[in-house]
């Protein structure tokens, strides 16, 4: 999908890099790290919502894909109401109205919102919120989803049931996506491939596959499952001790 | 409930009640009305002067009105191009702050003789736009610039161009801010209109502050408190309609306390 060529990004001080990494069409990948490894700057680079000082972000085929951006917080426009909200990508890129409008309303039941698509974002739970701008990201026929710390403010029964409604987009509409999280256990569950960051500059630690698609079909119930959980936070511990 | 209707009755009867001990205190005491008259004589002296009040209260009213929607759009309009250029904001910022630290007693005279004393209330209206401005500006452009990352980024991410960007969310993001603004500059535009009025005059239109100046020449105090009773009512008129409006254009931020 994408390819990050020796990038490496500063501002006052280092905060990325050298880094090359090779993101698969297709592919579910998840980025662990601790806070200040960088992360959230490699979904920017990868959106390119900022340049790197040194290196290149190549696309496949050498075209930018239509890219949604899922934020930690939902990032609502509180003025407009839900539906107006998932079509701000449309407006902005001048896509026909109606055209717009049914995909609209078609992401929103997708993601279990219809009947809320003139609520205003204050009269929705932090989950929904957190729907609504997974619908905005996926109203642009979006190929490259990022998501940057998405499901973090989430209580726990929210969190496993957005989880499962994402792997279930991801499988059904063949995208690329790329997952920054804090939980381990999130990062397993969610995908087939898990980056570990260190921090100061953020480089790739580890680069784990997790192969057996069993794994995550099985949800959190093998003992595979634990044991890659266990590897990772391991790498983690060790990262932050050191 | 009950503390519903006390919030609502205390400041009435505590405010009757000093009306009270005001007219018993001046009429067992022999105050002469033009030391302090006793509310029963401002009440009379309104009703007397009723006429001549309400115009001035009127065009009073006309000047704070002008005053305060031409300052508004002018600070709303230059915080705009402050949000598109940096070099217009470091170039004009020092001039607005210029205005606003000058007393506007102090230029009143400069103003009145570039305008001529025979538009005197022109020159009024210049000089309260002058206070009202500020506050307007100071808030819209922090409004606009308090614009959260992630929204900013959402829309660089969708190439939105300047128009859509100031559009689409960073004027209404600044809603809130370029209200509060407006809240303090409408009481500004009142004060800034009553005194530049004191200063300038009032040419061929005569607002409160000079039926204010009138009675006091003539040392009838009555009068003056009547047209300051006039004057206050007006501020709080003023102040409780920007206040609704903020409420009603504010619905949708209001209701949002995350």
């Amino acid at each position: 999908m994408f390819k990050f060529n020796k990038i490496y990004k500063e501002y006052d001080a280092p905060i990325l890099g050298p880094l090359s990494l090779d993101i698969k069409k297709n592919s579910f990948v998840s980025i662990l790290g601790s806070s200040g490894a960088g992360k959230s700057t490699l979904l920017r680079l990868a959106s390119d919502l900022i340049k790197p000082t040194s290196g290149s972000v190549e696309y496949l085929n050498n075209k930018k894909p239509n890219i949604g951006f899922v934020f930690q917080d939902p990032t609502l426009l509180p003025w407009r109401s839900v539906i107006d909200n998932v079509l701000l990508p449309a407006e902005l890129t001048f896509k026909n109205k109606k055209v717009s409008e049914e995909k609209a309303y078609f992401w929103l039941s997708k993601v279990g919102l219809e009947g809320k698509e003139n609520s205003l974002p204050n009269q929705l739970s932090g989950g929904q919120k957190m729907r609504v701008s997974i619908a905005r990201a996926m109203v642009q026929d979006c190929s490259l989803l990022l998501m940057d710390e998405p499901f973090a403010a989430l209580d726990e029964v929210s969190r496993n049931k957005l989880e499962d409604d994402l792997l279930d987009i991801w499988k059904k509409n063949k995208l690329t996506v790329l997952f920054v999280t804090h939980s381990v256990t999130e990062a397993v569950y969610l995908a087939e491939r898990v980056l570990v960051m260190s921090s100061s500059p953020g480089k790739i630690l580890d680069d784990v596959i997790i192969t057996n698609k069993k794994l995550r079909d099985d949800g959190q119930q093998s003992n595979e499952f634990f044991s890659k959980i266990n590897y990772l936070t391991n790498i983690l511990k060790k990262e932050s001790n050191e | 409930m009950i503390k519903r209707y006390l919030s609502f009755l205390a400041p009435i009867i505590s405010f009757l009640l000093l009306l009270c001990v005001w007219e018993i205190t001046v009429n067992s005491q022999n105050i002469p009305k033009y030391i302090l008259p006793a509310p029963t004589d401002i009440f009379a002296s309104l009703l007397l002067n009723y006429s001549d009040l309400l115009r001035s209260t009127f065009i009073t009213f006309r000047i704070t009105f002008f005053a305060f929607m031409i300052a508004s759009l002018l600070a709303i309009f230059i915080a705009i191009l402050f949000s598109q250029s940096k070099i217009i904001e470091l170039s004009l910022y020092p001039i607005a702050v210029i205005f606003q630290v000058t007393p506007v007693v102090a230029i009143a005279p400069l103003i009145l003789i570039w305008v001529g004393l025979d538009n005197a209330e022109y020159a009024i209206l210049i000089l309260a736009v002058i206070v009202a401005f500020f506050p307007v500006l100071a808030n819209a452009n922090l409004g606009i610039r308090s614009v959260e990352k992630n929204l900013s980024e959402l829309f660089s991410l969708y190439e939105a161009n300047r128009l859509q960007r100031l559009f689409k969310l960073q004027l209404p993001y600044a809603l809130p801010f370029i209200l509060t603004g407006m809240k303090t500059s409408i009481g500004l535009a009142l004060i800034g209109s009553v005194v530049a009025e004191f200063v300038a005059g009032s040419g061929t239109s005569t607002g409160l502050a000079w039926r204010i100046i009138e009675a006091g020449n003539r040392l009838d105090v009555p009068k003056l408190f009547a047209a300051l009773i006039l004057l206050v009512l007006l501020g709080i008129i003023l102040f409780l309609i920007m206040s609704l409006l903020e409420k009603i254009l504010l619905k949708r931020w209001d209701i949002d306390k995350s």
